[in-house]
């Protein structure tokens, strides 16, 4: 797993967060995990194929997807995790990656993205199809947001 | 359907000529051509084109220039840029200034047609897709759980909602990129995972690993299979499968907010599955 995947994600953070009202993005724990990742709250998968094939999946709990779909709808209460926070989230996990896609082509690597697929649930185990997995923890505003990245 | 309107740009009188060919052959109508920024304004708010064709390097201007003024006209009108140069810098100042696609000269006329194809977002052309692709994508799962297993699918109901899906225990996600970017979801109960993996693998198994090698690359052939035909049928679409993702949990739910999809119910030998399938009718995906 190469950690050159970390900076296009960080960078499409400082890109994108401010854009919707964080101020700052800072580097959390990074780690490369063996095996399966067991997560509780909300999980967004996009798909990529181009240069790079694999899966980008951004894992964050219920409450801290709520604040942040608050902050998306301009500051609107945000009591339940329903259609409208998830369709938040959904756009800004499709933005990110978008952005980030953005940034891996200027390293001369080019990806197309899928639409994000949005899941929630408790105790949740993810199996992917790579053997590693990058796992990058961004604190934006000090919400954690856990990005995990499975490319071959 | 009626014919999409383009305006070419080009300093070159040459390339005018032969992209203008191009598009007329292929049932385009070329409603204007500019060779200036000047131009480029008046010729595309007089005629207010669906596309424009457009070269990067031009004398007093460039193709990024005129791209910002095309869109300050209408910023529904796709721009394609065409040039000799492509390197990673120019792509991605092409995709900062919202440019749709992105062809090479010498001009190739099947990938400039395809570029313009991929790019067009007609309404009607999605609506066919979407009555279209599932009978494929169900052909592929029968086919796919017969020759693993030598059985036969029965597929129950379906329908296609923003519903949300709740998983049954194991959900199997694969995305799907090209003309339109969507995703299919394969989800069944752990135990109808491990019946069906023991019979895919003509032995007993109850290691959790072996089940989710099994339905991974189970869902990984349904999904690339149904691809390839529905490419085959129309190579416009341009699909492509990412490796299979496998979530299982307690509550898992899945979310269909941005876009509808199929929940398609199948009864099989080794239980009821859900086979979830949507594509989003939004931008096309760049290249």
């Amino acid at each position: 797993m190469d950690v050159k995947y970390i900076n296009p994600f960080l960078t499409s953070f400082k890109n994108v967060m401010p854009q919707i009202g964080f101020e700052k993005v800072e580097k959390g724990k990074i780690n490369i995990n063996e095996g399966e990742l067991i997560t509780d709250g909300v999980l967004i998968i996009v798909g990529i194929v181009g240069d790079l094939k694999g899966n980008v999946i951004y894992s964050l709990t219920t409450e801290d997807a709520k604040k942040i779909a608050s902050k998306m709808m301009m500051g609107m209460e945000v009591a339940e995790f329903d259609e409208m926070a998830q369709s938040a989230i959904s756009e800004l996990s499709n933005m990110l990656t978008a952005n980030a896609s953005i940034e891996f082509s200027i390293m001369d690597i080019n990806i197309n993205i899928s639409t994000p697929t949005l899941m929630y649930g408790s105790n949740i185990k993810t199996k992917f199809n790579t053997p590693k997995l990058l796992c990058i923890e961004l604190l934006v505003d000090n919400i954690p947001i856990e990005i995990n990245i499975a490319i071959n | 359907m009626t014919k999409k309107r383009v305006v070419v740009v080009d300093d070159s009188y040459f390339s005018i000529v032969l992209i203008k060919d191009i598009l007329e052959k292929n049932g385009f109508e070329v409603v204007g051509q500019a060779s200036s920024l000047e131009e480029v304004i008046s010729v595309v708010s007089d005629s207010k084109p669906d596309i424009v064709t457009m070269d990067v390097t031009m004398p007093d201007t460039d193709g990024f220039q005129c791209t910002k003024e095309v869109h300050k006209i209408d910023k529904n009108i796709k721009v394609i840029m065409i040039s000799a140069m492509m390197d990673e810098e120019m792509l991605k100042k092409a995709k900062e200034h919202n440019v749709d696609a992105y062809v090479q000269k010498p001009i190739d006329e099947d990938n400039l047609i395809l570029a313009i194809n991929r790019i067009m977002e007609d309404k009607e052309q999605f609506k066919t897709f979407q009555n279209l692709y599932l009978p494929v994508f169900k052909e592929a799962f029968a086919d796919a759980l017969n020759k693993m297993t030598k059985t036969i699918p029965n597929f129950i109901d379906e329908h296609l909602s923003n519903d949300l899906l709740k998983s049954k225990g194991i959900s199997v996600v694969v995305g799907i990129i090209g003309k339109y970017s969507g995703r299919m979801i394969l989800d069944m109960s752990i135990e109808t995972a491990t019946i069906l993996s023991s019979k895919a693998l003509r032995r007993e198994t109850n290691n959790s690993n072996e089940v989710m090698a099994v339905i991974g690359e189970f869902t990984n052939i349904v999904s690339g299979n149904a691809c390839s035909i529905l490419n085959r049928q129309n190579k416009v679409l341009g699909l492509r499968v990412s490796p299979p993702s496998i979530f299982s949990g307690d509550s898992l739910t899945v979310s269909s907010v941005k876009f509808k999809t199929f929940l398609v119910k199948i009864n099989t030998d080794f239980g009821e599955m859900v086979l979830n399938i949507g594509f989003s009718d939004g931008d096309a995906q760049w290249m």
